[in-house]
């Protein structure tokens, strides 16, 4: 893609992400990305917070034995779902640049609906740092965390 | 080296569940190289899973799973039965942002296994091995069961397939 066009699309972005703040809806960010509909992610707002969530679907499946969800499918809902806390939550323009991410597994993800919700630690002058959790059934009961670091 | 004649069983199977199963199948990437304890793949660029609209980059998630599913086949092939392994953990740096309309190549290897862990390296780049756009490390964990092993699932494969044989194949199993 040219200068040109990149300019274009990054002004049609910024307008897209301050009509979805003023109205509350962050599920219109996920469909500017073609990735959210590749798995399947979507999103509400949820009391103060964001809830996101990643019902199943056979192309997500990562184990067909038992059946689980595919490790990268939680890796990367996670990493989407930290990038859209950051775009509706904090003051960036650009999307936020991912420079590193670090994944716990705590439990096999069923072939369920997964739940997930983020917190932003610190907002530094570049750097953020968020954590996301995943869980399916009990949120006291996380099948995954993760954190990572974004470059605004 | 000599023959392999055990990653030589595996492999075929191996390649078909990873290529034509789930997630695997979906995202359309090729096996090149499946040796015991590394693997090689091929990812072609695909425009319906960018994460990033306004530079058309892949999504970062698609590395991820990239990575999880190499070190994870890696790890599976290490071990003197092989079976499922459960991920521990994976981190990833992100060196570069992929560039765009070119395939990325994955190259994932066990450096060291223990008793209980296997722990996995893994890097995946376009032009230049080099200069790879991102890194990866990855624990897995080697569980001591039977209902894991690949051999154990095939079975049960197996005899979903031929149930008239069934009472012959526990016979089997059980020996």
């Amino acid at each position: 893609m040219d200068q040109q066009n990149t300019g274009e699309l990054l002004l049609d972005w910024q307008e897209r992400v301050g009509a979805a703040r003023q109205e509350r809806d962050p599920q219109s960010l996920l469909d500017m990305i073609p990735y959210a509909a590749f798995i399947g992610a979507e999103v509400k707002v949820d009391d103060q917070r964001l809830l996101y969530w990643l019902d199943k679907r056979p192309s997500n499946i990562g184990n067909p034995s038992l059946p689980a969800i595919h490790g990268g499918v939680i890796g990367g809902f996670l990493e989407l779902a930290a990038a859209i806390e950051i775009i509706y939550n904090l003051n960036v323009s650009d999307m936020p640049k991912v420079v590193d991410f670090s994944l716990d597994y705590l439990r096999p993800g069923r072939y369920r609906t997964i739940y997930a919700s983020c917190k932003v630690m610190r907002q530094g002058k570049q750097l953020v740092n968020v954590s996301a959790t995943a869980w399916q059934d009990d949120e006291q009961t996380p099948i995954a965390t993760a954190r990572c670091h974004f470059l605004t | 080296m000599a023959f392999d004649m055990k990653m030589a069983l595996v492999r075929p199977a191996l390649k078909f569940a990873l290529e034509r199963n789930g997630h695997g199948a979906a995202l359309g990437f090729t096996l090149d190289k499946l040796e015991r304890g590394e693997t090689h793949l091929t990812f072609p660029y695909r425009e319906d899973l960018i994460g990033n609209p306004i530079t058309g980059v892949v999504h970062g998630g698609t590395i991820v799973s990239l990575l999880d599913t190499a070190c994870g086949c890696s790890a599976m092939t290490v071990q003197n039965k092989p079976s499922v392994t459960p991920t521990m953990d994976l981190r990833l740096d992100y060196m570069r942002p992929a560039q765009l309309h070119k395939p990325i190549y994955v190259e994932a290897k066990v450096y060291r296994q223990s008793s209980n862990v296997i722990f996995c390296r893994g890097v995946a780049w376009q032009d230049d091995r080099e200069n790879p756009i991102a890194h990866c490390v990855a624990n897995f964990m080697k569980v001591d069961s039977k209902s894991i092993q690949f051999r154990s699932i095939a079975m049960k494969r197996l005899r979903r397939l031929m149930p008239w044989r069934q009472a012959s194949v526990t016979d089997s199993e059980q020996n």
